[in-house]
């Protein structure tokens, strides 16, 4: 009897804890911080609250080779934390982060909303590099245009409607053409190899004559590629042309290439075609060369060498600037290259910038002020807003991804669908329990009622461990929960079917309860071993995939499984025997479902 | 009740069935796999009340843009779940403006809700495969062995071990076999989740296995000169009842969950419920009377006069 009591006071003393930590929706206890917002402050999977499930793939290739590269521990690391200060900092919420298996990250946005937003922020393959930009570049040679490339080489007029005037039908001259504005220029046959080089060529030109407009606009000066044209006939022709000077004739191999009509050219004249025939001559040979507007020139300085940036304020303008801290490698180059473009300036006059690209396209282009050798520096701008120096400290920040990531799964649950989806679970979780109590109550009485008592009590304990642990509650985890319930009314049912058995043989109740367990406990044990090897292989299966929500299934099902024992073989053996106990025990009717008057005559005749 | 002597008629009706689903499996393209299995992306759509849609809508629009390789299935409540090749981030946005335009042209696309959005690359979904090929035969020869070691005490508890791992298949084939009648004929899909349910069933075949099991185990011992197939016989009526409470419980639960619980885990629900009547099946008809037909070596075939 005293041993009863002592379990009693166990088991009461395990519901006032649990329904303490239930009940108490934040647990905060020296650094120990459980609960939230939440149902029961319950953590809540993605399916339950929303949100979105990424997966991403680390691969590394070799620059050199281009095979595969493992990827370190410290770089995974480095990436967890990279992507985590940039979510953090978007306001997006708190990611939660996870590295699985060698090189994938498993990134859970719980709530968001916006999953694009969130993705474009995690950016795929962002890399920051610092290159030096030459703003006085000298003229290359094209070598891969050769004179066997070059069939002929004229001078014409080019009309504006695509047309060359020494080629005009009679039927394109009429009234209307009659207007059409002509440019002389250079007209230049092809090999087929020649003509596809020098299209790409012209269209290189038209894209760095396009950028330099853009640029301009926005105040920024930037010279365009040119294309130095060198003919040597009779005499020499030079002229320098910038994009979208040149014309390809209709399906074929043959360029115009149009004269400068200003004096920009190199012969400081305005000709016309036939001055330009007559300097072609017979045999001409006709080279180019490409003057670039600037070149971006690798130092070997990237976002890896970049230490910190950060927006602040002018400490005497008070105008938005970012700040860049370098690491001693980023120091060192860093000084090379500002001192460099310095003292360049102060010698020859040629101001070059320190080119700053992002994935491949240029973030911003500051010039340099004074040689900088101490690793920190900032940034200024004319056009600087707040927002806009929080943002390019962002994106610096965000070059420093030291391995390219790609996405390879992902899961978006709308934040409305998941709350309806808890809602649904819990009204029919708690329709589905009360059944079950109800009919474990009616069909077993007296020990169903027990069983319906430590179901709850069973129920309590779960909630609570998986609050404490914590366990991620899931849509799955949900069934599995219900599940395990199934597998503790079974614990319970297997046991009051072996208790039925030894009082219709006429036991007493006290020893019919404690055999009744004993015999029932093989069958539990082994059916919930079986139960515990499957899910410790769906969490094994979970941790290869990286599906939490599988991972969240096998660890709520196990633990469900364990305190289901515990249910059965602790609390309801206690609570029968305390009941066992009282008066209520003396009437066998109570414990026997059904054919009491039969088991009365088993009993009377086996006495 | 002699359920023992009439073990043919439970091995006739596992296998009436089991036949149709076999049949559906044969005939292609069996299961229809989901995105977690094949990568892809599929997402669900929910669209306003005002707007009348069938499925038929959607399937001919998703051609005419191009998706002709797409699935439409229908959640009710007009929200529609979409497979389609892998998108990315613009060709999904694409997508849903272009449906929205064409078939809820007064909206904007706000109201076309995106409940859901899944995407997974060809290589997740090939590791899926294997992974679970190797799940399910770890859970199987994990269970195999742990029998096998709980029943060392009776004769033969190989056969123990193997009889349950029988049942275990017979319960897998009619879950599968189900799920490829209800791909073929309402475009249902397996998933991770499916898969999830289906190493539950494992699962729980196996625990209601053991019970008739652990009930003969120890009456082997206690009626050591009675005949294998009277104890087996007594061991099953002398459980059937805790069986038939036991599935009874889960299935009010189950169904309680499938009724007013959320549409996102039916398919998942549904197979536990069917794993669940299979399970407590197979365990008296399958594994049980594989027992005794291993003992005796022979099946009774009826009306056969002995």
């Amino acid at each position: 009897m005293r041993r009863n009591f002592r379990a009693l006071i166990l088991i009461a003393i395990l519901v006032i804890l649990s329904a303490t930590a239930l009940g108490v929706q934040k647990i905060s206890v020296n650094g120990f911080e459980r609960g939230g917002d939440t149902l029961l402050g319950l953590s809540l999977g993605l399916d339950l609250q929303g949100g979105s499930h990424l997966v991403y793939q680390a691969s590394l290739k070799d620059p050199e080779t281009g095979s595969p590269v493992s990827v370190s521990v410290d770089q995974m690391e480095s990436l967890v934390k990279t992507i985590e200060r940039r979510i953090n900092s978007s306001g997006l919420g708190e990611p939660i982060i996870q590295i699985l298996g060698n090189d994938r990250l498993l990134i859970q946005l719980p709530g968001i909303t916006d999953s694009g937003r969130a993705k474009s922020l995690i950016g795929e393959t962002a890399r920051l590099e610092f290159k030096h930009r030459v703003t006085k570049v000298d003229p290359v040679l094209i070598d891969t245009i050769t004179a066997q490339d070059i069939i002929s080489v004229k001078a014409d007029d080019w009309r504006a409607d695509g047309k060359l005037v020494s080629e005009l039908n009679p039927a394109d001259i009429n009234e209307n053409t009659q207007s059409i504005v002509t440019f002389p220029g250079i007209i230049v046959e092809f090999s087929d190899s020649g003509s596809n080089t020098f299209e790409k060529l012209t269209l290189a030109l038209e894209d760095s004559l396009t950028a330099a407009i853009e640029y301009s606009q926005k105040g920024d000066l930037r010279p365009p590629d040119v294309l130095n044209v060198n003919i040597e006939g009779d005499e020499v022709l030079r002229f320098s042309i910038a994009g979208g000077r040149i014309e390809q004739i209709e399906n074929s191999n043959r360029f115009m290439i149009l004269l400068p009509t200003n004096s920009g050219d190199v012969t400081n004249s305005i000709l016309t075609s036939s001055e330009a025939n007559q300097k072609i001559g017979a045999t001409p040979q006709l080279s180019f060369e490409l003057l670039k507007g600037y070149t971006d020139e690798y130092i070997g300085l990237s976002g890896d060498d970049l230490e910190s940036a950060y927006p602040s304020q002018h400490q005497t303008s008070g105008a938005p600037i970012v700040n860049i801290e370098f690491d001693d490698r980023g120091t060192k180059l860093f000084g090379e290259l500002t001192t460099a473009i310095y003292s360049q300036k102060q010698v020859t006059g040629q101001e070059d910038q320190i080119a700053i690209i992002l994935d491949g396209e240029e973030l911003i282009s500051p010039v340099v002020q004074a040689p900088i050798t101490m690793g920190t520096a900032i940034i200024q701008g004319a056009d600087f807003t707040i927002e806009r120096v929080k943002d390019l400290s962002l994106l610096l920040e965000s070059g420093r991804l030291p391995v390219p990531i790609n996405l390879i799964q992902e899961r978006d649950v709308d934040a409305i669908l998941g709350a309806d989806s808890l809602k649904k679970s819990v009204t029919a979780g708690i329709i589905g329990l009360s059944l079950v109590l109800l009919f474990m109550t009616l069909y077993y009485r007296v020990p169903g009622l027990v069983a319906a008592i430590s179901l709850i009590i069973y129920a309590l304990m779960v909630l609570t461990l998986f609050k404490m642990i914590p366990i991620t509650l899931t849509l799955s985890g949900i069934a599995a929960a219900i599940l395990s319930i199934g597998m503790a009314v079974d614990a319970n049912i297997l046991i009051f079917e072996r208790m039925k058995d030894e009082l219709r043989v006429g036991r007493t109740t006290l020893s019919a309860i404690n055999i009744g367990f004993s015999r029932a406990w093989p069958a539990i044990r082994d059916g919930n071993v079986s139960t515990l090897i499957t899910c410790a292989i769906l969490y094994w299966f979970a941790d290869q995939l990286g599906a939490s929500i599988v991972q969240g299934f096998a660890m709520t099902l196990a633990i469900g499984v364990l305190m289901s024992m515990f249910s059965a073989v602790v609390i309801s053996r206690t609570l029968l025997r305390v009941l066992v106990s009282t008066p209520l025990s003396r009437n066998v009717r109570f414990f026997l479902p059904y054919s009491g008057e039969k088991t009365t005559k088993n009993q009377s005749s086996d006495n | 009740m002699n359920l023992v002597n009439n073990r043919f008629w439970f091995f006739f009706i596992s296998l009436l069935v089991i036949s149709p689903g076999i049949v559906f499996l044969i005939i292609a393209p069996g299961l229809k796999p989901g995105i977690d299995f094949t990568g892809g992306s599929s997402m669900t759509l929910l669209f306003p009340e005002t707007v009348q849609i069938s499925q038929q809508d959607l399937r001919d629009e998703l051609t005419f843009l191009d998706f002709s390789e797409s699935t439409v299935q229908n959640m009710g409540d007009n929200s529609f779940f979409i497979r389609t090749k892998e998108l990315n981030e613009e060709e999904k946005d694409n997508l849903i403006n272009n449906l929205t335009i064409k078939l809820a042209p007064n909206t904007t696309p706000d109201y076309v809700l995106l409940q859901g959005f899944d995407l997974v690359s060809p290589v997740v979904a090939q590791e899926t495969i294997l992974n679970a090929f190797w799940a399910v035969l770890a859970a199987a020869i994990g269970i195999f062995f742990y029998i096998w070691w709980a029943f060392r005490n009776v004769p033969s508890p190989f056969r123990y071990g193997l009889a349950a791992i029988i049942a275990l298949i017979h319960d897998v084939i009619i879950v599968i076999g189900i799920f490829a009648i209800l791909g073929e004929t309402m475009d249902i899909e397996v998933n991770t989740m499916f898969l999830i349910a289906l190493l539950t069933v494992i699962g729980y075949s196996v625990n209601d296995t053991i019970v008739i099991f652990d009930k003969i185990r120890e009456n082997v011992l206690l009626y050591a000169n009675r005949p294998f197939t009277e104890i087996v016989n007594l061991s099953i009526s002398e459980t059937i009842g805790r069986s038939i409470n036991t599935s009874f419980t889960l299935l009010i639960t189950l169904l309680a969950l499938i009724l007013f619980g959320g549409t996102t885990i039916r398919e998942f629900l549904i197979v536990l419920l069917i794993g669940v009547i299979a399970g407590t099946y197979s365990s008296i008809g399958i594994a049980s009377q594989v027992l005794v037909t291993w003992e005796q070596r022979h099946i009774p075939i009826p009306f056969r006069k002995k």
